[in-house]
């Protein structure tokens, strides 16, 4: 398969840790797909495992409960249903039935295909990710096809929707809208006709990768590598020339060609933001021309203030890029850079390979399509707090600014008058924690990921509680900022879940609710809690925070280190955070 | 010629040397069905030519390709 490697066009492989399990099931010949979707995986750092139905047996592999499909247990199943075999002969006979029919047939065939989705979900832990169908671009009426009271088109537009509907609220299922694909590629060109005689490929080789490129979409947040920040250099990135040289007046940025470009990029941006994507520049500028250029510039679609880490200097990008990623407090794997400088995107790619550093096209008429395309911002659910992330974080920006200010650090703490409230997870929060658990490596005592239904084990019975905290403070809502999971056993609390967003700490807000959880214990009759410790290469501000807390060091099983607090031990809190507990 | 050789050792992972007008699926463990249109694919973007349904089915050999490729007008330098 050496051939596909120069197809996907990716580089050599690396052997990863990170491993995904992808089942490809389809209802024609799908070889390529495997090796063209494994070279991209090791792309991205991932060791791919696959199982491919065989040809032909989709659907029994489906049905076979006790079959290969469901032993091999995916992370990800891709269901690649063609059009033609869904449909058989009403595919080229649409017309043969009545529109009462036809509606009746997309109906069925809505369901035959939302079954196999939903025996899927019920079978495996992973997500599904269902194709959904291409809508013909021929049909046997020809130009009378948009005449008829329910045409053949709309007949698969039907079945489309009744999908879409089906799964929208389903956070096990996507749908990969292959119709919009086929669009974007050129139905007529979809399928070399003669392959698809001589071998039933009904999708063109050439066009393997660029489907193999959407999948990595679904599977680098899947697996967790999907990237926060994106930092942006200034001149001839974020507008045309150099403001050092051609001052304000002199920039392209506005409603004219040399002007649009950049304009439509930083609307593209915007877009960015406003999904929870953080935004930080590194650019080599006087700031105070940069400063100009914010306040006065008529066309900036961006603000300074969309911005939570600003490196406008002299100093090296390399050096800039790690102070960023310190400010933020984000690792630099979750940093991509976006450079019209060549010689600036090879250093920091060589310098700080974890950044990932996509080709700016020579032409900036390419840069907003070129961002479009990068797929690594993508998360596979957007909670609220995505959304307003980036408040969040320009808030903390006034935070520091607030810091510098001050400079007893108790003294700013106080000042902040934070509140941390503590409830019970419920279904609004069950989503929030998940995510919290699944991202968050720096506070986190133990790293266990979570997904939305092992929460929701938790809290349906009466062995462990799942706590949410929120943070607010004078400059805002945090939102749900960390989670806390206890175990009952006997009389004792087992820690088995404690963890902060890094986005509050350093705040002394994990002693506030370290010191709820114990008053809780107390409450309802607990006479020890255990806290665990797991040390990974990232944990290193949750290391001793037992030991500070007053707990005493118990055993050490393998990783895993044991901290005991006795319930009757004084309690220190700080006096400063003031917690609310709506149990 | 050379081309040819080329993508023939590359998609059928064979030595560039050990081609010859006989080369054929008998003779090739990895020239399956498969490989075999890989092969119809690699040397129709290459030559830029687009075979028939009818010759793909019937090459049996390089022989046969050298033949279809000059029959759509390529010449096969060095032969």
């Amino acid at each position: 398969m050496r051939v596909f490697k120069r197809l996907s066009g990716e580089k050599k492989p690396v052997q990863s840790a990170k491993t995904i399990k992808i089942a490809l099931l389809s209802s024609f010949t799908i070889t390529g797909i495997k090796e063209v979707l494994g070279v991209k995986c090791f792309g991205s750092g991932l060791t791919p495992e696959f199982y491919e139905a065989p040809y032909g047996q989709f659907a029994q592999d489906v049905l076979n409960r006790e079959g290969p499909l469901y032993q091999f247990n995916a992370d990800l199943t891709i269901l690649f249903v063609d059009t033609m075999d869904l449909l058989g002969e009403d595919f080229f006979f649409p017309y043969r039935l009545s529109d009462d029919v036809r509606k009746k047939v997309a109906d069925e065939k809505c369901k035959e295909v939302s079954g196999w989705v939903k025996m899927l979900i019920e079978r495996v832990a992973g997500k599904v990710l269902l194709h959904n169908f291409k809508v013909p671009h021929y049909s046997p009426l020809g130009i009378l096809e948009n005449k008829q009271e329910f045409g053949f088109f709309e007949m698969v537009k039907r079945i489309n929707n009744g999908l879409a509907d089906k799964f929208k609220n389903n956070s096990k299922v996507f749908i990969f809208d292959y119709d919009g694909f086929c669009s974007k590629h050129g139905k007529s060109r979809i399928m070399d006709n003669k392959m698809y005689y001589l071998g039933d490929f009904k999708l063109r080789f050439d066009l393997i990768p660029a489907l193999c490129e959407e999948y990595m979409a679904y599977i680098k947040p899947l697996t967790l590598l999907t990237k926060k920040c994106l930092v942006l250099d200034l001149d001839n990135t974020l507008w045309g020339g150099v403001v050092g040289e051609d001052g304000l007046e002199g920039l392209k940025l506005g409603p004219t060609p040399e002007g649009r470009p950049f304009l439509e990029f930083q609307k593209c941006i915007l877009n960015l933001f406003d999904r929870g994507v953080i935004l930080a520049i590194n650019s080599s500028n006087n700031p105070e021309d940069v400063d100009k250029v914010f306040r006065e510039h008529p066309n900036m679609v961006l603000n300074k203030e969309h911005f939570t880490a600003i490196e406008v200097n002299w100093n090296d990008k390399i050096s800039n890029m790690r102070s960023i990623a310190g400010k933020i407090n984000i690792g630099l794997d979750a940093l991509v850079f976006l450079d019209d400088l060549r010689s600036n995107r090879e250093m920091v790619r060589s310098a700080l390979p974890e950044v990932l550093v996509p080709e700016l096209p020579e032409d900036p008429a390419e840069y907003a399509v070129a961002l479009i395309e990068v797929n690594d911002f993508n998360t596979l659910q957007l909670t609220d707090e995505d959304k307003n992330r980036n408040r969040l974080y320009a808030l903390d920006r006034q935070r520091r600014e607030h810091r510098e200010n001050i400079t007893d650090i108790t003294e700013y703490l106080k000042d902040l008058k934070i509140v941390v409230t503590i409830a019970k997870a419920d279904s609004m929060t069950i989503p929030r924690i998940s995510q919290l658990t699944q991202k968050t490596n720096q506070f986190n005592m133990t790293t266990r990921r979570y997904l939305e239904e092992d929460i929701r084990r938790f809290t349906s019975g009466t062995r462990f509680y799942v706590f949410s905290v929120k943070v607010e403070d004078r400059f805002g809502d945090n939102g749900i900022a960390g989670t806390v999971i206890v175990e009952t056993v006997g009389v004792r609390w087992r820690i088995d879940t404690f963890l902060l967003s890094c986005r509050v700490i350093g705040r002394k807000i994990e002693e506030a609710v370290l010191s709820f959880v114990i008053e809780e214990a107390g409450r309802r009759g607990i006479r020890f809690i255990d806290g665990e410790f797991i040390s990974t290469p990232k944990n290193a501000p949750a290391k001793d925070f037992y030991k500070r807390s007053g707990f005493t060091f118990k055993a050490q099983k393998e990783q895993k280190e044991i901290w005991e607090f006795d319930v009757s031990q004084i309690n220190k809190k700080p006096n400063f955070i003031e917690v609310v507990w709506k149990g | 010629m050379e081309r040819l050789k080329t993508i023939l050792s590359k998609v059928l992972g064979i030595d560039k040397n050990s081609i010859s007008d006989a080369t054929s699926p008998d003779n090739v463990e990895n020239w399956d069905s498969f490989n075999g249109l890989i092969l119809v694919s690699e040397l129709e973007s290459t030559f830029k030519v687009k075979f028939t349904m009818e010759e793909v089915s019937s090459a049996r050999c390089v022989k046969d390709i050298k033949g279809y490729l000059r029959k759509h007008g390529v010449a096969l330098e060095g032969e």
